[in-house]
């Protein structure tokens, strides 16, 4: 499959030679796959939005090269690169009818009359707006809004859409189901979409690969699966939901096993972990919600006694702090059952496995 | 005039000075328009109601011809100055910075602050160093150079607070820059248009002193006639003619209110005023 979007080594400095000069892109490269959906997440100010508007065309590269479908798209303005944004604030147009802004791309296009008006219908129904086509977006609630931005940017048929933060001026409820309808509508049309969010959520839930951002940088692209499970780093590791960090020493090797001890003087085996010599110093992660919790055990068989220190209730699942008995604090995220067998109360003693596969070691 | 939770409206005494500022602003203007409907020809003698006067001012050729070169002048002025002003307020709002962008903001808005005695001589010796002399066109050139600023203000003010995430969109959507102005920019530009277009209209309407300055003979504006009527003493015809003179302002003014309501009511509270926070985070 051809690649959608390249970026080649791309910088972006505002400012250049003022005393307000900012690095909002440094040297990024990234290779968005054709009818991928693909995120770019990270906190604000990393420097998504200026990604996007440099796929449009909005902003040029102070360095590098960005290609559509293999074609450099250097020194082409906006209107003539086959990419549509969804703005993070709609930016509809108010002296037009729903229906005159999502026809407005394709009269731009010189379509035919009857062609536009097809193409119209069919988004609006796309974007279940159909019986709102005359009001003006006035008129119209902030997620009838943002469905009027995305009927409005698909109905060209772009090869890409660009969507910054469409969901974050929405409520909860709406959000979450923009979410799957987004994605649906990704499948429906194979249009590559190029997702911008600070919302891990939104992300993970979404996306088929993931480029996590943070400071201008790319700091990994992946799967949400390799994202979450496999974060390369400890910011990545952070951002994307809640994480233990364990500060340990490489103590030896068994059998496709790293043997650690902790600064507490633990001993935790982590599973197939890369390249390590004994002595190293090495921060192990642990997902919360790999934490298991026991009302009994013996410390031989690798449980860890601690105490409950915190209980946060979710509903779903509830969230523990745990002190263990040399001191550490971590973090376990448990689901809740309908017995209620297992939940733990502030100040309970229990009992806490750490198995070898849900371990990693963490880059630096 | 029902109370509102305005605390202002509380204070005592406040009515009364209301009704008199408003009397101060409107009484000579009632009382001029109440003369002119009187059949004396004695200025200040109340003898009768008659329309005598407006008839006569509508037999006279020479106010007749005042006023069509007044609304002649006023309308190629407007014509002039909002499309300067248009493309003034266009270049230095959204033209990004060049240098001299400050100089240009001060030089255009400059004549608002010239005192409108300097600006009269000031265009006249550059019309007679010239030699130059276009009749009509004289007294629209000046008036133009005056009402540029007038025009521009309210243009640039409703551009200063229009987002370009808009026109960005437009783009998006495959307009070249031109497409972009015609379909977006000038449509919601066009209140600020309006009120520029209006206020250069009026102004120019009822200059004085730069157009008896710089009006060549047959160039004579309505002002300019009412003045030299005023010469020969103020009759009732005077009250006639400032009367109609009034009335057609009032009616110029509540058709651009109306005209811009109508235009206003449609950007009002959309998308655009939630866009202009953030638009970069
Ligand atoms: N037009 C601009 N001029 C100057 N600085 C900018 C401009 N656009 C973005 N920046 C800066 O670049 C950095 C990245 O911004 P942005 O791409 O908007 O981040 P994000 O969308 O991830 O929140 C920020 O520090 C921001 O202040
Ligand atoms: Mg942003």
């Amino acid at each position: 499959m051809a690649d959608g979007v390249e970026a080649r080594e791309i910088v972006k400095t505002f400012g250049v030679g003022t005393e307000h000069e900012v690095t909002a892109l440094n040297n990024v490269s990234l290779t968005i796959r054709s009818n991928e959906f693909f995120t770019l997440l990270g906190p604000s100010g990393c420097g998504k939005t200026t990604m996007l508007r440099l796929i449009a065309g909005f902003e040029m590269p102070t360095r590098g090269d960005i290609l559509l479908f293999g074609e450099h798209m250097e020194d082409l303005p906006p209107n003539q690169r086959a990419v549509n944004t969804v703005f993070q604030h709609y930016a509809l147009f108010p002296h037009m009818s729903v229906a005159e802004n999502v026809a407005f791309g394709l009269r731009r296009l010189r379509k035919p009359k009857d062609e536009t008006d097809r193409t119209v219908g069919h988004m609006l129904e796309l974007v279940k707006l159909g019986d709102l086509a005359h009001r003006r977006p006035a008129q119209l609630s902030g997620g009838q809004q943002q469905r009027v931005a995305l009927a409005r940017a698909l109905a060209p048929g772009p090869k890409v859409l660009l969507l910054d933060e469409p969901l974050s001026a929405l409520d909860l409820k709406l959000r979450q189901a923009m979410r799957l309808e987004l994605k649906q509508i990704q499948r429906e049309t194979g249009i590559t979409f190029i997702f911008v969010t600070h919302d891990q959520e939104e992300a993970l839930s979404m996306s088929d690969r993931i480029a996590v951002m943070s400071n201008g940088e790319v700091q990994q692209v992946g799967t949400p699966h390799d994202i979450y499970e496999y974060p390369v780093n400890r910011f990545v590791a952070e951002f994307i939901g809640d994480a233990n960090f364990i500060p340990a020493t490489v103590a030896g090797f068994e059998t496709d096993m790293l043997v650690c001890s902790t600064v507490a003087g633990r001993t935790l085996r982590v599973r197939g972990s890369g390249d390590h010599n004994t002595g190293d110093l090495v921060t192990l992660f642990l997902r919360p919600e790999k934490v298991l919790l026991h009302r009994q055990g013996e410390t031989s068989s690798g449980r860890l006694a601690g105490e409950v220190v915190d209980v946060v209730y979710y509903g779903s699942e509830t969230s523990y702090r745990i002190r263990l008995d040399d001191g550490t604090v971590i973090l376990a995220e448990d689901r809740n059952m309908l017995d209620g067998s297992r939940r733990f109360a502030g100040g309970e003693q229990l009992f806490v496995e750490i198995g070898a596969e849900t371990l990693r070691v963490l880059g630096q | 005039m029902k109370r509102r939770h305005l605390e202002v409206g509380r204070y005592h005494g406040l009515g009364t000075w209301t009704v008199l500022c408003f009397a101060f602003l409107y009484l000579p203007i009632g009382i001029l328009i109440i003369y002119s409907f009187n059949a004396s020809s004695l200025a200040m003698t109340w003898t009768g109601f008659s329309l005598d006067w407006y008839a006569k001012v509508l037999r006279n050729d020479s106010i007749q011809f005042a006023a069509v070169n007044s609304l002649v002048i006023a309308t190629i002025t407007t014509l002039f100055a909002t499309a300067i002003a248009t493309a003034a307020a266009l270049a230095l709002v959204r033209g990004g910075r060049f240098t001299g962008h400050t100089a240009s903001l001060g030089l255009v808005t400059l004549p608002l602050v010239v005192p409108e005695i300097v600006t009269a001589v000031a265009v006249l010796i550059f019309f007679a160093n010239l030699n130059l002399n276009l009749g009509i066109g004289n007294v629209i050139i000046a008036h133009t150079t005056f009402c540029i600023p007038f025009a521009f203000m309210p243009i640039r003010a409703r551009l200063v607070g229009m987002d370009t995430s808009l026109e960005q969109a437009a783009r998006d959507l495959y307009s070249s820059e031109w497409q972009t102005f015609r379909h977006i920019t000038a449509p919601l530009l066009m209140p600020g248009i309006l009120s520029g277009a209006m206020l250069s209209f009026v102004i120019s309407l009822d200059d004085f002193i730069i157009t008896l300055m710089v009006a060549p003979a047959g160039a004579t504006t309505l002002p300019v006639y009412i003045y030299s009527m005023i010469r020969q003493g103020i009759t009732p015809e005077v009250n006639a003619i400032s009367s109609v003179f009034f009335a057609a302002s009032v009616l110029l003014v509540s058709i651009y209110w109306l005209l811009s309501r109508r235009v206003m009511s449609v950007p009002k509270g959309t998308g655009t005023s939630n866009a202009s926070g953030g638009s970069r985070t």
